[in-house]
């Protein structure tokens, strides 16, 4: 097919086969570049030209307290993601496809399942009259009501419901490229199972797990809609606190200030992620 | 033995009672809701003292939810078509185009759904805040269509990838023209790429709630932003049966999707 070439010659001196990505770029160039910088310029002008607004942003104690509270309920909501889903994935790479597949439609139904749906109905679950309270009273292990929701506990468990799927379902593709032999062959070795785990099937698996244990962190960390129905108001994250210094206070150049903080911590992991993963498959499970 | 499931041992059972537990987990808030949804408890109790239709009648006998449902359905709708043209000519380029800079420009065209939404939603407001758009159905679209837009991208990309180009080639060798080819042989052949691009987008406008708080207008309310408030004001259980609605809708559209995949697929 050498012969014949469709490339039609460049349209204005585009480069060949660019011209149909040209709606794309203008709507992102015009609708997303554009606001973004220019809410990063307001971040520097607004009220004044300076940097005062980074000198409230990192001089005062409140809002220091919200970056480590940011970092701490991302840290946490990651940790306990890998150690759920890590055996999750590994049953369902090797399951019998029939089981696997219920198992599957599970987690289909709950990714799809509208967010606000779901963190309303943990809203319900964790409150201090809720399902889980109850049920706990009922069984004698407490006599006095948990206090699940508006703190720490509330936020990881309704994260770590939203980010399970985004870590089981590219795992499972981890595992299942691992060869089976490679474990058979340390057990004819002599290995113990645990053995076998922690120097073969870990090992192996370990960029699996890196690169969808940063997706999370990196997806925690801008959290806008669970933390702030979740969380309490002593433990506040950036996102929620961008918007409501936008929103409530309408103090523009601290919020974008605050927001460009996000940008940058938020893209610099992303561009780790993409060296970890590689830019084709960077984006997650579609 | 570790990654053979019939000789695990009494591993397996661990792993599989494990499992289980999580497929639980998942289920739990879901099925729940629906649940509740049917309780006559103004609190919420569960179980509940007695079954009633009431909290559906509340939300389907109440026109601001239905026009929140109207309006989101009209946005996402909207947003969706724009997101799978406007990708699936992306797409082509990202694809077949020979020019340097074409992983940085697939790069961008996906960092909409990298960036925190919040960060996009303020800049967005501010910026629609000057020019006049904020709190408009024009508005919506727009910000929804960026955020749609790697939605559709990523599954057209795929498909295009995975489709022999010759086959286009060939049909333009027996007269068609490059448009009619594409038109004719490409497009029917990536039809579940651009199948699950729309689903995909149209979602990702329907749920979408961070963007929709700020550009909402006392007139301009998508669903979301409607459950957003409820939520906040008290936890009624309209809002029970509006998410059980969801969650119906939810599930219709998996079975569409999977039905619909096989029968494209074959």
């Amino acid at each position: 097919m050498q012969g014949i070439s469709f490339r039609r010659s460049s349209v204005a001196g585009l480069p060949a086969g660019s011209g149909s990505a040209l709606p794309a770029l203008l709507l992102v160039g015009l609708f997303f570049i554009m606001p973004v910088v220019a809410l990063l310029l307001r971040s520097v002008t607004d009220p004044e030209p300076g940097l005062q607004n980074y000198a409230t942003l990192f001089g005062s104690g409140t809002y220091v307290r919200v970056f480590l509270n940011t970092f701490l309920v991302a840290s946490v909501v990651t940790a306990v993601t890998i150690l759920v889903a890590f055996p999750v994935a590994w049953m369902l790479a090797i399951m019998p496809p029939a089981m696997g597949s219920i198992v599957f439609g599970i987690i289909v139904l709950s990714m799809w399942t509208n967010l606000l749906t779901r963190t309303y109905a943990w809203m319900v679950l964790l409150q201090r009259t809720g399902v889980i309270n109850r049920a706990l009273m009922g069984l004698g292990i407490i006599h006095e009501p948990l206090p699940l929701i508006n703190n720490l506990a509330g936020v990881t468990i309704g994260m770590v419901y939203i980010m399970l799927p985004f870590m089981i379902l590219p795992l499972v593709g981890t595992l299942r490229a691992i060869d089976p032999m490679t474990l058979r062959a340390a057990a004819l070795c002599g290995a113990s199972p645990f053995e076998a785990f922690r120097r073969i099937l870990l090992p192996l698996s370990l960029p699996g797990v890196a690169a969808g244990g940063l997706m999370v962190f990196v997806m925690s960390l801008g959290y806008f809609v669970t933390p702030a129905l979740l969380g309490g108001t002593s433990n506040m994250m950036l996102a929620e606190m961008i918007a409501q210094t936008v929103q409530s206070l309408l103090n523009w150049g601290l919020g974008s200030a605050a927001a460009f903080v996000l940008l940058v911590v938020t893209m610099a992991l992303y561009a780790i992620q993409l060296r970890l993963v590689g830019a084709r498959r960077a984006g997650g499970g579609i | 033995m570790l990654l053979d499931y019939e000789r695990l041992g009494w591993l397996r059972v661990a792993l599989v009672g494990f499992t289980a537990a999580v497929a639980a987990f998942l289920l739990l808030p879901v099925v729940f809701i629906v649940l509740l949804s049917f309780g006559s408890s103004r609190w919420l109790a569960f179980p509940p003292p007695g079954w009633t239709l009431r909290w559906y009648q509340q939300l389907l006998g109440d026109p601001t939810w239905i026009d929140a449902a109207l309006t989101s359905a009209r946005i996402a709708a909207m947003a969706a078509m724009l997101a799978v043209i406007i990708g699936l000519f992306a797409a082509f380029s990202l694809v077949r185009g020979e020019f340097r800079g074409r992983q940085v420009l697939r790069g961008l065209l996906l960092t909409p759904m990298v960036l925190p939404v919040v960060v996009f939603a303020i800049a967005i407001y501010a910026f629609f805040l000057r020019i006049g758009l904020a709190g408009t159905t024009v508005g919506f679209v727009i910000a929804h269509t960026i955020l749609a837009l790697p939605f559709a991208i990523i599954p057209i990309t795929a498909a295009l990838e995975g489709f022999d180009k010759s086959i286009e080639d060939a049909a333009i060798v027996c007269g068609a023209s490059p448009f009619q080819a594409r038109l004719r042989i490409t497009l029917p052949s990536i039809r579940i790429g651009i199948f699950s691009a729309a689903i995909f987008s149209f979602l990702a406008s329907w749920d979408e709630v961070v963007v929709a708080i700020f550009m909402a207008s006392p007139t301009l309310q998508t669903l979301p932003v409607k459950i957003w408030g409820s939520l906040r004001a008290d936890l009624s259980p309209v809002v029970a049966a509006a998410s059980s609605l969801l969650v119906g809708l939810t599930f219709c559209l998996m079975i569409v999707t999977a039905l619909l995949r096989r029968k494209l697929s074959r």
